[in-house]
């Protein structure tokens, strides 16, 4: 496989460029507020810190979330355009799955082995909400193996529920960065796991309330 | 400011036009009959100069579709109009003309002993070429030939632009090359807020999202190019719904740099006025633009495309389109509320009730002269409703007459906004307005604005429905307006900007 270009915005805007799972260049912007902004040059500051042209990049690999809205449409709609534009082939990954891998990783686990707990991988989903799933181990190809989740709670109801089937978690405060997103890739590769699948995982509904009555209105007019 | 302007002439110019050929050109006037058939040819455009409201010149081109040369016909202002200025206003209105045209060179014949008008011509840049003896009968005066040679823009072809729309629930592309339509794929959203009854900005980002590749496959394949044959990508940046405008310049931005094309960011209101150029070759300034849709409802003054739009108002609290929605709501129609209303009005007495007109009373006038206000309005036709179903379900009255209620709200804002956009046209001295905008679908709006635009003298310009609504090939064009002019590419740096100025045409 040639080079990868990988992309998160579930977090703040990440990008990296990898070659054989390994990391030719990152580009982090922390803010969470400056997707829109940072992508542009975040890109170009990765490919050229790696010394790769466009024309180079056989692959692209996204972060679907889950994540807040906005920042996470920013990263998607690059990769689609990016792909489009330099012909490569467009993948996507779920960026729970990538901070858990890389998790693992830190605690030296070997590839084909369950961990002595699972793991629990959260993220802030704002409105005192997490996004959160739970990893059992790793694969015999390094790809994390997701018992349950993706899903958004209160981290109360999170714990609560845990709590109740007597599942031990340990827990993770790493944050997703794209480099994890392209070794999650080359591991998902190699296990012949890889997906197409690009969607944003939003895993809430849009904020709009469907009137009963589409008169309403005219009801509650009151000068 | 000038007590005169320079519009487009009409048949019923004819009389006055004559009265001032017999008294410019007594021994050699043209005929009525002659007049008459240039007056509506349609290889000629003829302008007229009004001051106060009586016509005081005229002048006409003749140009022959098939051919790049353009003749001025003729051109006369009445001996107690002249040093005005208005003999120069009627050559530069038939210049442009000609330039809009694509005439490559422009003649004339004027009097050898007519000293005044050469020099006018000189100014202007025709040169005298040729002389034709005993050209004027019966005096026996020579005539002068002169041509002008517009300077033809420098680049070898025209730039291929590709333009990238998300302002709001309308994920477009449109291809451009130069001024002309290549593609222009739209993918609408509308359905899904329809249960909403208005569009939900978070709803409309999603859709965004899934619908930008299939669009831009769709608009390549329409103009049957590759990306590689694209030479800029323009992208809206603004003014519009934040979460959406994000989608459309993430994905220019990526576009851009996968490509190697440099990147343009316009301004989407800047981008209905420049559609023009689509239809016309260019938009004709100065011209007043007033741009209705569910979002946007503002009056724009625009001296030149890309360096001089000025805001002159716009909806201090709904948008024309808004309104629509939410009294189609309050009469129990449908999603979007526009076409509702339309149907349900039909037959129906515009003047059956008389809602408010916002903004348009004088102590109004003073501050909000070209702002609009239709918040009021909603509401009185809400509380209308109210009364006169209460009425008819106690017996008092009958029962609500849907279709006046319908015609008599559209009326108001039809009168509302062609009011005060004919008005920023008569106090700026700009005889030309252009709509923009999904309202401009409303027939009555457009029956409205013909109306009042010919009572005033003002040329009316509408281009199509589908370049009205937001599109993508609008940006393109405004795009392609910045390639052509030699502007340099905006960096990689921009942002979102759900409220950007109009007098921001290009975010570097």
């Amino acid at each position: 496989m040639g080079h990868v270009l990988a992309i998160d915005t579930s977090a703040g805007t990440s990008v990296a460029v990898l070659k054989n799972g390994e990391a030719l260049a990152e580009v982090e912007i922390a803010d969470t507020r400056s997707h829109t902004e940072s992508i542009g040059n975040a890109i170009q500051d990765a490919l050229s810190a790696a010394g790769v042209k466009p024309s180079q990049i056989k692959a692209v690999a996204v972060g679907r979330g889950p994540a807040p809205f906005t920042g996470l449409r920013v990263g998607i709609a690059a990769a689609i355009m990016f792909a489009e534009g330099s012909g490569a082939e467009l993948f996507g990954v779920i960026s729970l799955d990538a901070i858990a891998k890389q998790e693992f990783a830190a605690q030296g686990l070997a590839n084909d082995t369950a961990a002595e707990q699972p793991l629990l991988v959260t993220s802030d989903a704002r409105r005192s909400e997490h996004y959160w799933a739970l990893y059992s181990g790793l694969d015999r190809h390094g790809v994390p193996i997701c018992i349950e989740g993706p899903s958004v709670n209160r981290p109360a109801d999170i714990e609560a529920g845990l709590t109740e089937r007597g599942i031990i978690a340990e827990r993770t405060s790493l944050v997703v960065s794209a480099r994890a997103i392209g070794e999650l890739f080359e591991a998902q590769a190699a296990a012949g796991s890889l997906s197409h699948d690009i969607t944003a995982l939003y895993l809430r509904n849009p904020d709009a309330v469907e009137p009963k009555n589409l008169r309403d209105f005219g009801k509650k007019v009151s000068g | 400011m000038s007590d005169w302007i320079i519009r487009p002439a009409t048949e019923a110019d004819l009389a006055a036009i004559m009265a001032i050929e017999h008294e410019c050109f007594p021994e050699d006037a043209w005929s009525q009959d002659n007049m008459h058939f240039e007056l509506l040819a349609h290889h000629t455009e003829y302008f007229v100069a009004v001051r106060g409201e009586l016509v005081v010149g005229y002048a006409g081109l003749s140009k022959v579709p098939a051919s790049d040369q353009g003749d001025v016909q003729t051109i006369a202002v009445l001996p107690t109009a002249r040093g005005l200025g208005l003999g120069r206003a009627l050559m530069d209105a038939l210049l442009t003309a000609a330039k809009r045209l694509h005439a490559r060179e422009i003649f004339l014949e004027v009097r050898a002993d007519n000293p005044v008008a050469q020099s006018l011509y000189f100014a202007l840049g025709f040169e005298h070429i040729d002389t034709r003896k005993n050209y004027y009968q019966p005096a026996g005066v020579d005539a002068w030939i002169m041509r002008l040679t517009p300077p033809q823009r420098s680049i070898g072809r025209e730039p291929v632009v590709l333009g990238i729309e998300s302002t709001c629930d309308e994920t477009g592309v449109g291809i451009v090359r130069g001024t002309t339509l290549l593609a222009n794929i739209i993918s609408s959203s509308m359905d899904e807020h329809a249960r909403f009854g208005g569009v939900v900005p978070e709803i409309a980002a999603r859709a965004h999202l899934e619908a930008l590749k299939p669009t831009l496959d769709k608009a390549l394949a329409e103009a049957n190019l590759s990306l590689n044959e694209i030479d800029a990508i323009a992208v809206a940046n603004g003014p519009g719904l934040g979460g959406a405008v994000m989608v459309g310049v993430a994905a220019a931005k990526a576009l851009s740099i996968a490509t190697g094309k440099p990147i343009y960011a316009v301004n989407h209101l800047v981008g209905h006025v420049g559609v023009d150029i689509l239809e016309r070759g260019q938009v004709e300034t100065p011209t007043v633009a007033l741009l209705v849709s569910g979002g946007h409802t503002s009056l724009l003054l625009v001296r030149d495309l890309l360096d001089d739009v000025e805001l002159l108002g716009e909806t201090i609290d709904d948008a024309a389109g808004e309104a629509f929605d939410k009294v189609a709501r309050v009469l129990g129609l449908k999603y979007p509320g526009g076409p509702e209303i339309d149907r349900a009005a039909a037959g129906g007495n515009p003047n059956a009730i008389r809602f408010p007109r916002g903004l348009t009373q004088a102590k109004d006038m003073e501050k909000h002269r070209y702002d609009f206000s239709f918040s009021g309005l909603k509401t009185a036709v809400a509380r209308w409703v109210e009364v006169a179903e209460a009425k008819a379900d106690s017996g008092e009255g009958d029962a609500l007459n849907i279709a006046d209620v319908a015609a008599s709200f559209r009326e108001a804002v039809a009168d509302v906004l062609v009011s005060k956009a004919v008005k920023a046209c008569l106090d700026h001295n700009v005889p030309r307005l252009l709509l923009g905008g999904g309202v401009v679908a409303n027939a009555r709006l457009r029956e409205l604005a013909a109306e009042r635009c010919a009572a005033a003298g003002i040329e009316l310009r509408i281009p199509a429905l589908s370049l009205c609504t937001d599109n993508g090939a609008m940006i393109a064009a405004l795009g392609a307006q910045l390639v052509m002019a030699g502007r340099q590419p905006s960096s990689l740096s921009f942002g979102a900007d759900s409220t950007l100025p109009v007098t921001t045409v290009q975010t570097l």
